[in-house]
């Protein structure tokens, strides 16, 4: 091989490896995400921390952080017979507080000052109090909502991107509720 | 030197019983039983179901390739007494999955089909006899996510040649012996979960609730399904030969009804 050639084998590999960008994780947006929630999230989240189950687990077991999960809620679709049988149930981390659709690009100022407040209210006030937010594997709402944390002065927030997938790979899931504050709020 | 070596065995055997749910699964067990009489009182309501004696079995993967196509095989080895089977998806929140109702002209010793898992879930198949009686088997699976996985094309290309059918059978068929077809539909079975990525809109569902299958005037089964069964479903059945053709007819949510009339080869005798 002449060196030409050798040149052109090492840009081409180059490029194959820099690749286009569905290859890889997405590029951090710099506001919230108010896109298809369902898609590829990227690696990291500026000021917080990315953890996967194992560091969950051991989280939980020294410092007790709140759990937020935002996973959508699953409505009965259009065109199921009216009689058929419609029970959703939720499984999540154990103790988490259940905010489905709290990950949303675009809340309205009602549903983000009723989120502000909730937080609030479950971490008594402390900003350094340890939040962890998820969803599932490839959602996008825990990714918005962690960084409204972030923006709102939690010192240590968690973002789990593995969600309730990589939970359930290793651990327990139980079944929980949504929030009851969180399930009256304004739409 | 060993000292450092078993702190941390300690501080590992620590952290490994502090963990969440290791260990102490009951908890999971008791809400996956609680789950399970949910289901059986909507669906049962006080009826008994009694513990397989045998007569269900059931396979499934212990964690599916696919959550939106996972295989499950039933199976009803004393199939004399067999009137029907029904198979729940616990934690889908749609869990009513498949209800074959069993004809004259079945061999109702073996069912296979797939259907689509939301999460890590109890199946449950429950077989009724020709008396009365309701009798359960289960299988834990591990699966996500097949619910509101996208059908990867779009709608339109998902919904291409619906209702067509393809019914396989052994190249000879002797009346004497009971014989195993693999139907397939072509059917996009939309559960309304599925978003469309393009339009970030649901797909409406769209999914088959009742096939009919019979051969020479007598029923084989009747095949009563909801969200839960996979896209373009196929369901492999055995019956005994009529002599006859196959006739199976498909009916779906939105009132599509498909017919199809399969030509058997007979060997004689």
């Amino acid at each position: 091989m002449n060196r030409f050639s050798q040149i052109v084998v090492g840009l081409s590999l180059l490029l194959a490896l820099s690749g286009p960008a569905s290859a890889g994780p997405a590029a951090e947006p710099a506001g919230f995400w108010t896109g298809p929630m369902r898609g590829q999230t990227p690696a990291s989240l500026a000021g917080a921390n990315v953890i996967d189950a194992k560091a969950l687990a051991a989280l939980i077991a020294s410092d007790r952080p709140l759990l937020i999960d935002v996973a959508a809620e699953e409505a009965k679709p259009a065109g199921m017979a009216p009689d058929a049988l419609w029970l959703p149930i939720h499984r999540s981390v154990p103790g988490s507080v259940w905010m489905p659709g709290a990950g949303d690009g675009a809340l309205t100022p009602p549903q983000d000052a009723l989120l502000t407040a909730q937080v609030d209210a479950l971490t008594a006030g402390a900003k350094a109090k340890p939040v962890v937010v998820f969803c599932h594997r490839d959602c996008w709402a825990s990714w918005n909502a962690a960084k409204r944390l972030v923006r709102q002065g939690y010192l240590r927030v968690y973002w789990f991107p593995d969600g309730v997938e990589g939970w359930q790979d290793a651990y327990e899931a139980g079944v929980i509720k949504q929030d009851p504050e969180w399930a009256a709020r304004p739409r | 030197m060993l000292k450092p070596r078993a702190v941390a065995i300690v501080l590992a055997l620590l952290s490994t019983a502090l963990l969440p749910g290791q260990g102490a699964a009951a908890p999971d067990q008791t809400q996956r039983a609680a789950r399970w009489n949910e289901l059986q009182t909507a669906i049962f309501g006080a009826r008994t179901v009694q513990a397989a004696d045998g007569l269900i079995a059931m396979e499934t993967p212990d964690r599916a390739l696919d959550a939106a196509y996972v295989p499950i095989t039933l199976t009803m080895p004393q199939k004399d007494k067999v009137a029907a089977v029904y198979l729940f998806v616990d934690d889908n929140p749609s869990p009513y999955a498949a209800h074959f109702t069993f004809g004259p002209a079945a061999d109702p010793s073996q069912i296979r089909l797939k259907v689509r898992v939301d999460s890590y879930t109890d199946i449950h198949a429950v077989v009724e006899t020709k008396d009365g009686a309701l009798h359960q088997t289960s299988r834990y699976v591990k699966a996500s996510g097949g619910c509101s996985a996208p059908a990867g094309v779009t709608p339109e290309e998902a919904s291409k040649g619906m209702g067509e059918m393809s019914l396989k059978l052994p190249a000879a068929i002797r009346t004497s012996a009971p014989v195993e077809g693999v139907l397939t539909i072509r059917h996009p079975n939309f559960n309304g979960m599925q978003m469309d990525q393009a339009t970030r809109g649901y797909t409406p569902a769209r999914f088959i609730r009742e096939v009919k299958v019979s051969s020479g005037g007598q029923s084989i089964f009747t095949l009563n399904a909801d969200i839960s069964l996979s896209s373009d479903p196929v369901i492999s059945f055995r019956f005994m030969p009529q002599n006859a053709p196959i006739e199976v007819s498909a009916l779906d949510s939105q009132d599509g009804r498909w017919a199809r009339s399969f030509v058997t080869a007979p060997a004689g005798r």
